[in-house]
C-alpha cells in the first residue's frame, strides 16, 4: 500500500513538486514581502526548471495511470506540461521584470503563475472528467487573478471582472455538459466512458458533450464563445496576456483532444461537425474581426481566436497526424505569440506602452531591431514560408486534406490569406509610414525574449521542427 | 597554348572584362575599364585569329570540348560547351576582330560621355554572348547566347536611357525579338520532340533518317523537316531583321554609333544567316523551308534597297542597307549556297562596320549631327574618313573587274551570290525571282551608297547647319567639322584593309575550288545540290551584270547629286508617291501600329478593364476586401464590451451547436 | 405514486419557483430571500435522496455563510437595481427564445434516454453519510480532494491580492509589541516642581 502511494507520488513528482512549492515560496513571500519579489520570481523560475528536467527524466516511460484514473503520466501530458512550464518560467521572467518598471511587483505573481502551471499540468493530464474540471478551474482561477492583477487600472480590473464572470458561466456549460455525460454513461473516466458509450444514450452522451466542448471552446478562445477575448486581452497586463495566449491554450487544445478521443472515440463523426463548425466560426471571427482593430493587443486577441480555429481544424480532422499537428502549431502559435507580446513589452514612449498602430508608425526608423524582430515574428505569423508558422499551418491543413476535409482546408487557407492583412498591416506600418518620435530605453530581458522567438520562427525552427515533428507524432500516438 | 585552351580564353575574356568593367568600373576608373575590356578583347582576338589560321590551313580538326553540364533532366541534357569547327571558327574571328576594333574606336567616340564603364561592360557582354552563341553545341546554349546577343542590343540600343526615343527603340527591339524568339523556342522544343535530344552532333546524324516524317498540325499534315525550318527560320528573321521583322533595325541606330557598328551591323544580325547555315543538314532535307528562305531574303534585300534610297538619316541609309545585305545572305542560304552566305556575311562584316565607323566618324566630326541633308562637302574637312568611306562604298557595291581576281571584297561575296541564284534558278522558280531582285537590289545599293557619299562629303556644306550649331554647343568645340582623332582612325584603316582584301584572299577558301577543305563538312549540302559548281557555268553576262546595274547606279546618283545637284531634293520635295513609299519605308511602322499594336492595345484594355479590373479585382481581391472590411466592421460591432451581450452570443452558440449535435447524433453506429 | 415522489414533485416545484423569484423579484433584498429558499429545497432534495450530511452542509454553508454575506452586501452597496434592469423587457423576446429552444433540446434528450436506466447513486461502502464521505474524499478522491485545496487556495491568494491594500496611515494593533511592552519603554517618572511644569 504505501509503496503504491510513493509510486504515484513519484509519477505525479512534477505536480506535486509544483504545489509544493507554490505554497513554500508563497510563505517566504508572506514572511519577507514584497522585497522578495525578484527572489520568488528566479525560484520559480527554478522550480519550473526542475519539474522540466524532472518530466525528461520520464521521458518514454510507458504510460502510467495515477490516483485511480484521475490523472496519467505519458507522452502527451510530458509534452504538453514540457510546453507550459517553459512558457510559464518565460512570462514569470517577462512580467517581473515589466512589473518592477511599472512599479506593481508583487510576490504573488510567481506564485500565482505555478499555480496556473499547476492547473494546466493537470488538464494535460486528465484522465476524468473530474480532473478535468478541477484542472481548468486551478487554471483558471489563478488566470482571473492575473488579469485584474494590475488592479488600480479599471481597464484591468474590468478585464478580470469579465473573464471571471464568463468563465464561471462557462464552467457553468461545461458542469452542465458532464453532469449530463455521467448521468447517462454512469462514468467519469475517460476510458470507462468509452466502455460505457455503446450501451448509452446516444442523443443525450453527445447533448452533454456540446455543452462540454462549448466549455473547452471558452478556454481556448474559440468562436462563438470567443467575446472575452480582446476585451480580455486589451485591459490585462500585457506579460500576464503573452502567458494567457500561449499556455492555456495548449493545455486546453491538448484536454480537449484527450477527452474527445479518449473518450468519445465512437463519437466521432458529431464531435468532428461541432469541431468544424467552432474552427470555420473561429478562423471568421478572427480573421474579419482583426481587420478593423487599432489596439496591437485585440489585433493579437483576435489573431489569437483566428488561430485557435486553425488549430481546430488540425483536431476536427480527428486522427493521430490531425493531433500532431495540433500539437505542432500550438507550440510554434505560442512562441510566436509569446514573442510578439515581449515585442509590445520591450519598449514605450515617456512610459506608455506602445500600443497602438499610430504608436509603431516608423518604429524602423527609431528601433530597427525591434522592427526587424516584430516583422520576423508578425511574417510568421501571416504564414509566409520559410518561417515556422508556415510550417504550423501546412500540418493543420495536411491533416485535413488527408482526413478528407477538403473544403475546410479551402477556407482554412483563404481566410489565413485574409488574416494575414492585419500581419502585413503592422508591418507597413512599423517600416513605410511617417513617424520618427523616440521611444525610451529597450527593456532587455523582453527584447530577449522577443529577439529568442524570432529565432525560433526563423532559423531556429528548421532545425527544430524535425525533431518536433516526431516527438508530437508520439506524443498524438497514445490517443489513437 | 593548345586550341582548347586558346579557345576557352577567347570566349572568356570578354566575359571577364565585362564584370571588371561592369562592377568595378566606379573602383578602377574609366580609363582602366576601358583599357581593360578593349585589352582582352584584343586578346581574345588574337586567340581567335591563331585558332582561325590553324583551320584555315587545315592543321586543326574540328573539336567540342564540355565545360558543365547546364540542365540534366530526364532526358533532356544540355552543356556548357565549346563546338569548334571551320563555321564557328569564321564567326570567332568576325565576332571578336570587329568587337575589338569597336572596343578601340570607342575609347574616342565615347570620350564624352560620363558612363564609359557601363558602355565597355556592355560591349564585352554582349562580346561574350556572341561568341557562346557561336561555339553553341546544343540548342540550349545557341538560345542562350541568342537571348544574351539580344539582352545586349536592348541594353545598348537604349544606353542613353534618357533619350524617349532610345528607350523606345531599346523596346521596339526587344518586343520584335520575342515574336521571332517564339518561333525559335518552338523549333527548338520541336527539336527536342522529334529527336530527343538537342545537341547538334546527335541531331544532325538522325535527320536523313526522319526525313520524312509528317506533323499533324491544324488538321494538316507537314512535313516534320519543313515545319522545324519554318520556326527556326522565324526566330532567324527576328534576330536578322527580315522582312516583316525588321522595323526594329532602322529603329535601334539610335544607339551609340560603335554599337550599330558591331551589333547591329557585323555580328549579332547575322546570327540568323549564321544559324541557317549551321542547321544546313536540316535545311537540305526541308525544301519548302528553303523556299521560303530565300523569297523572305529576295523580298527583303529588294524592299530594304528601295526604303535606303529615301532616307536622310545617315544611320538610317547604313541600316536598311544592312537588312538589305543580310538579305543576300538568306537568299543564298535558301538556294542552297550556304557558303557563299558565309562568305558575305565575312566580308560584309568587314566593310558595313567600316561603313558605320566612318559614318560614327562624321557623325562625331559633324557634332551629333545624322541628317544628311545638312551636311555636304566634308571630304575638305575629314579627308582620311572621306578616303575609308570611298573604300567601304566600293565594297558594298560590289566593284570589280567581272573575270579577273581585280575587285574589292563585297564584289567576291555578293556576285558569288548573284550567281549561285542565276545557276538554281535555272530549276528553280523562287532562286530564279532571287536573282532578278538581287540584280535590281545591287544597282539599288550603288545608288544609294554613292547618294550618301555624294550627299556628305561633296558639295557645299549648307549654311544653316553652322548657324544651329553655334546656339547647342559649348565653347570648347569646333563650330567647323573636324576630322576625328586617331584612335578612331586606326580602327578604319583596318577595316578598310579588310574591305579591300578579305574578298580576294578567302575567295578560294570560301566559295571556289577548295572550299570543301575549307569547311570539312561543317556546312552540310546534299549530294544533288551543286549550286557552288554550277555557278561557274553561268553565262556571260550574268558575271557582267552586277557590274553594269552597279554602275548605273552610281552613274544615277553622279546625276542625282552631283552633275544635277539639286535634283535630289526636288524628288524629294516633290513628294510622289514612289518617294513617299520609300521615305515612309512602305509604311510598315504605320502598318504594325494601326493592327497589332492597336489591336493589342485595344485586347490589352479589354482584358485590363473588363477581365481585371472588373471581374477579377471585382470579384476578386477588392471585392474580396471590401466584403472583408464591411464584414470586420459589422463584427466589430458585435463586440460591445458588455458581459451580457457576449454571455448571451455563448448561450446562443451552445443553443445552436446542441441543436446541430442532437440534429447529428441518431444511434450509435 | 408514493409519499416520496409528492414530496419530490413538491420540493421541485418550490425550488423552481424560487429560482424564478430570484430573477424576477423588484426588490434586491426578496431575491436573496428567494435564493435561501432556493437552497432549502435543494437541501430538502438531497435528503430525499439519502444525503443528509450534505444537505446539512447546503444549509450551514449557502445559507448560514453565503447568503447571509449576498444579503448584507446588497444592504450594504445599495444596488439601484432599477437601473441595473433597464432593458429587460428588450432582451426578454430573445431570451424567451434561447429559453425555449434549450427546453425543446432538452425534451428532445429525455425523450430519447427516457429507456436508459443508470444507477444514478453510487453503492457506498459505508451506510454512513459523514463515514462514507471522509472515506471516499481521503481514498479514492485524494487526488481530486487536494486540487479543490489548491483552488480554495487559489481563491484565497486572489481574494488577497486584488483587495488588500496597506495604507499608510492606518494604525494597526500589534500584538507581540503589545505584548512586549515593559513599564521601563513607555514611562518615565519625573518629580516637578509646583508651577513649572515638565522640562522636554
Amino acid at each position: 500500500m504505501m509503496d503504491v502511494l510513493v509510486q504515484q507520488l513519484f509519477f505525479a513528482g512534477a505536480e506535486v513538486w509544483l504545489a509544493v512549492m507554490a505554497m513554500v515560496l508563497l510563505v517566504v513571500g508572506a514572511f519577507v514581502g514584497n522585497r522578495a519579489t525578484a527572489a520568488i520570481s528566479y525560484a520559480s523560475v527554478l522550480v519550473l526548471a526542475a519539474a522540466v528536467a524532472f518530466i525528461i527524466g520520464l521521458n518514454g516511460h510507458p504510460r502510467v495511470s495515477l490516483f485511480g484514473g484521475a490523472i496519467s503520466t505519458d507522452a502527451l501530458a510530458n509534452f504538453g506540461r514540457i510546453m507550459v512550464f517553459v512558457t510559464a518560467a518565460l512570462a514569470i521572467v517577462l512580467g517581473d521584470r515589466w512589473m518592477k518598471r511599472v512599479g506593481l511587483q508583487k510576490f504573488e505573481y510567481p506564485v500565482l503563475m505555478l499555480l496556473a502551471a499547476l492547473g494546466m499540468s493537470v488538464m494535460v493530464s486528465a484522465n476524468s472528467l473530474i480532473s478535468l474540471y478541477l484542472g481548468i478551474e486551478m487554471q483558471s482561477l489563478a488566470l482571473y487573478v492575473l488579469a485584474a492583477f494590475s488592479r488600480d487600472n479599471p481597464k484591468s480590473s474590468e478585464a478580470g471582472l469579465k473573464y471571471f464572470v464568463l468563465g464561471a458561466l462557462s464552467s457553468g456549460l461545461l458542469l452542465y455538459g458532464i453532469s449530463l455525460i455521467y448521468g447517462f454513461t454512469g462514468q467519469v473516466g475517460f476510458a470507462e466512458i468509452a466502455n460505457a458509450l455503446p450501451t448509452s444514450s446516444k442523443v443525450g452522451v453527445v447533448f452533454g458533450l456540446v455543452f462540454m466542448l462549448a466549455g473547452l471552446a471558452f478556454k481556448v478562445s474559440a468562436a462563438p464563445f470567443h467575446m472575452w477575448t480582446p476585451d480580455v486581452y486589451e485591459g490585462a497586463p500585457t506579460p500576464v496576456v503573452a502567458f494567457f495566449s500561449s499556455a492555456p491554450k495548449l493545455a486546453a487544445m491538448i484536454l480537449t483532444a484527450r477527452v474527445l478521443t479518449e473518450g468519445f472515440a465512437l463519437a466521432t463523426p458529431e464531435w468532428q461537425q461541432v469541431l468544424i463548425v467552432i474552427a470555420v466560426l473561429s478562423m471568421i471571427f478572427g480573421s474579419f474581426g482583426g481587420l478593423v482593430q487599432g489596439n496591437i493587443k485585440r489585433l493579437l486577441a483576435y489573431s489569437s481566436i483566428a488561430n485557435m480555429g486553425f488549430a481546430l481544424v488540425g483536431l476536427a480532422a480527428g486522427t493521430a497526424a490531425g493531433v500532431q499537428s495540433v500539437l505542432i502549431y500550438m507550440v510554434i502559435y505560442m512562441l510566436t505569440s509569446l514573442g510578439l507580446f515581449a515585442g509590445l513589452l520591450v519598449t514605450a514612449r515617456q512610459g506608455r506602452p506602445l500600443e497602438s498602430f499610430e504608436d509603431f508608425a516608423g518604429l524602423a526608423k527609431v528601433r530597427p531591431g525591434l522592427a526587424l524582430v516584430m516583422t520576423l515574428l508578425l511574417f510568421s505569423a501571416a504564414g509566409i514560408p520559410p518561417l515556422a508558422g508556415f510550417w504550423g499551418k501546412f500540418f493543420v491543413f495536411k491533416a485535413a486534406l488527408d482526413a478528407g476535409l477538403v473544403w475546410l482546408a479551402v477556407i482554412g487557407v483563404v481566410l489565413s490569406v485574409i488574416a494575414a492583412f492585419y500581419y502585413l498591416k503592422l508591418i507597413k506600418v512599423m517600416w513605410f509610414d511617417e513617424g520618427d518620435r523616440p521611444v525610451d530605453g529597450i527593456a532587455w530581458d523582453a527584447g530577449l525574449v522577443a529577439l529568442a522567438m524570432a529565432l525560433f520562427v526563423g532559423p531556429i525552427s528548421w532545425f527544430v521542427l524535425p525533431v518536433l515533428e516526431p516527438w508530437a507524432l508520439r506524443a498524438a500516438a497514445i490517443l489513437f | 597554348m593548345d586550341a582548347q585552351s586558346l579557345i576557352t580564353f577567347a570566349i572568356f575574356a570578354p566575359l571577364l572584362g565585362a564584370v571588371i568593367a561592369g562592377f568595378f568600373g566606379r573602383l578602377i576608373g574609366d580609363r582602366a575599364a576601358q583599357l581593360s575590356t578593349t585589352a582582352l578583347v584584343f586578346a581574345a582576338c588574337a586567340a581567335s585569329w591563331v585558332i582561325f589560321l590553324q583551320v584555315f590551313s587545315g592543321s586543326l580538326e574540328a573539336f567540342t570540348l564540355q565545360y558543365l553540364r547546364f540542365i540534366d533532366v530526364g532526358s533532356f541534357t544540355a552543356h556548357w560547351s565549346a563546338r569548334l569547327d571551320t563555321l564557328s571558327a569564321v564567326m570567332l574571328v568576325v565576332v571578336t576582330s570587329v568587337s575589338a576594333l569597336v572596343h578601340f574606336y570607342s575609347i574616342g567616340y565615347m570620350e564624352e560621355d560620363p558612363h564609359k564603364p557601363r558602355f565597355f561592360a556592355y560591349l564585352s557582354l554582349f562580346t561574350f554572348a556572341m561568341l557562346m552563341l557561336v561555339t553553341a553545341a546544343d540548342f540550349m546554349q545557341l538560345f542562350f547566347g541568342w537571348e544574351g546577343v539580344g539582352l545586349a542590343s536592348y541594353l545598348l540600343i537604349g544606353f542613353w536611357y534618357k533619350k524617349s526615343t532610345a528607350s523606345a527603340a531599346a523596346i521596339k527591339a526587344f518586343v520584335v525579338n520575342r515574336v521571332g524568339d517564339f518561333g525559335f523556342a518552338l523549333g527548338i522544343i520541336g527539336c527536342f520532340w522529334l529527336f530527343g535530344t538537342i545537341e547538334f552532333a546527335e541531331l544532325f546524324p538522325q535527320i536523313a533518317a526522319k526525313s520524312d516524317v509528317s506533323v499533324a498540325f491544324l488538321g494538316m499534315s507537314l512535313p516534320a523537316m519543313d515545319l522545324l525550318g519554318v520556326l527556326l527560320f522565324i526566330g532567324a528573321m527576328g534576330k536578322s531583321a527580315q522582312f516583316f521583322l525588321h522595323t526594329w533595325l532602322p529603329d535601334a541606330m539610335e544607339g551609340p554609333t560603335p554599337v550599330s557598328a558591331l551589333i547591329h551591323a557585323a555580328t549579332m544580325v547575322t546570327a540568323g544567316v549564321y544559324m541557317v547555315c549551321l542547321l544546313s543538314p536540316l535545311y537540305e532535307f526541308a525544301p519548302v523551308a528553303k523556299t521560303v528562305i530565300t523569297v523572305v531574303g529576295a523580298v527583303t534585300a529588294l524592299f530594304a534597297a528601295t526604303v535606303g534610297l529615301a532616307q536622310n538619316d545617315i544611320k538610317r541609309v547604313i541600316a536598311y542597307s544592312t537588312c538589305s545585305q543580310l538579305g543576300y545572305m538568306f537568299f543564298a542560304a535558301g538556294i542552297g549556297a550556304y557558303q557563299a552566305a558565309m562568305f558575305h556575311l565575312f566580308t560584309h562584316a568587314f566593310f558595313k562596320a567600316l561603313l558605320f565607323l566612318g559614318a560614327g566618324s562624321v557623325i562625331h566630326g559633324m557634332h551629333h549631327e545624322q541628317d544628311m541633308r545638312n551636311m555636304g562637302g566634308l571630304a575638305r574637312f575629314m579627308p582620311v574618313t572621306y578616303a575609308v568611306m570611298l573604300i567601304g562604298t566600293l565594297a558594298i557595291t560590289g566593284f570589280g573587274i567581272p573575270g579577273t581576281y581585280l575587285g574589292f571584297a563585297g564584289f567576291f561575296s555578293k556576285d558569288a551570290i548573284i550567281e549561285s541564284a542565276y545557276a538554281a534558278g535555272l530549276h528553280n522558280g523562287a532562286a530564279h525571282m532571287a536573282f532578278w531582285f538581287g540584280l535590281i537590289a545591287a544597282g539599288l545599293t550603288a545608288f544609294y551608297s554613292w547618294r550618301l557619299a555624294f550627299m556628305t562629303f561633296h558639295g557645299p556644306l549648307p549654311k544653316a547647319h553652322e548657324g544651329a550649331h553655334g546656339d547647342a554647343h559649348d565653347d570648347d568645340h569646333h563650330h567647323e567639322p573636324h576630322e576625328s582623332p586617331m584612335v578612331m582612325l586606326i580602327p578604319l584603316f583596318v577595316l578598310s584593309v579588310g574591305a579591300v582584301f578579305a574578298g580576294y584572299v578567302f575567295y578560294d577558301a570560301f566559295v571556289d575550288h577548295h572550299q570543301a577543305e575549307f569547311w570539312r563538312g561543317a556546312i552540310y549540302t546534299a549530294a544533288d545540290n551543286h549550286v557552288l559548281h554550277d555557278r561557274h557555268d553561268v553565262p556571260g553576262w550574268v558575271l557582267w551584270a552586277p557590274f553594269v546595274v552597279s554602275m548605273l547606279g552610281l552613274f544615277g546618283a553622279f546625276v542625282a547629286y552631283i552633275w544635277k545637284r539639286g535634283m535630289g531634293k526636288r524628288v524629294a520635295d516633290r513628294g510622289g508617291p514612289l518617294h513617299s513609299l520609300f521615305y515612309n519605308k512602305w509604311w510598315f511602322d504605320e502598318l504594325y501600329d494601326a493592327t497589332f499594336v492597336r489591336l493589342t492595345r485595344v485586347l490589352g484594355d479589354v482584358f485590363w478593364k473588363v477581365g481585371d479590373q472588373k471581374i477579377i479585382d471585382g470579384f476578386g481581391p477588392n471585392g474580396f476586401a471590401a466584403t472583408a472590411a464591411h464584414t470586420a466592421r459589422r463584427l466589430a460591432k458585435l463586440q460591445s464590451g458588455f458581459v451580457y451581450h457576449y454571455a448571451f452570443v455563448m448561450l446562443l452558440g451552445v443553443l445552436v451547436l446542441g441543436a446541430l449535435g442532437l440534429w447529428l447524433s441518431g444511434v450509435w453506429g | 405514486m408514493g409519499l416520496y415522489d409528492i414530496a419530490f414533485y413538491i420540493i421541485s416545484a418550490i425550488t423552481v419557483l424560487a429560482a424564478v423569484g430570484v430573477v424576477a423579484a423588484r426588490n434586491p433584498v426578496h431575491a436573496v430571500l428567494f435564493l435561501i429558499l432556493a437552497f432549502f429545497n435543494a437541501a430538502g432534495l438531497m435528503v430525499l435522496m439519502g444525503a443528509e450530511f450534505l444537505a446539512m452542509l447546503l444549509v450551514v454553508v449557502y445559507v448560514g455563510a453565503v447568503a447571509v454575506l449576498f444579503l448584507f452586501v446588497v444592504m450594504m452597496l445599495d444596488v439601484d437595481f432599477v437601473r441595473l434592469r433597464q432593458g429587460f423587457a428588450q432582451y426578454l423576446p430573445a431570451g424567451l427564445v434561447g429559453a425555449i429552444v434549450l427546453l425543446v433540446e432538452m425534451l428532445v434528450v429525455t425523450q430519447a434516454a427516457k429507456d436508459i436506466r443508470q444507477p444514478m447513486v453510487a453503492e457506498l461502502r459505508h451506510p454512513e453519510n459523514v463515514r462514507a464521505i471522509g472515506y471516499e474524499l481521503y481514498t479514492d478522491y485524494a487526488f481530486y480532494f487536494q486540487a479543490c485545496g489548491i483552488i480554495l487556495l487559489i481563491a484565497m491568494i486572489g481574494a488577497i491580492v486584488l483587495t488588500l491594500r496597506h495604507h499608510p496611515n492606518v494604525r494597526r494593533q500589534n500584538i507581540a509589541r503589545q505584548v512586549g511592552r515593559r513599564r521601563e519603554d513607555s514611562m518615565e517618572i519625573v518629580s516637578v516642581k509646583t508651577g513649572s511644569g515638565v522640562e522636554e
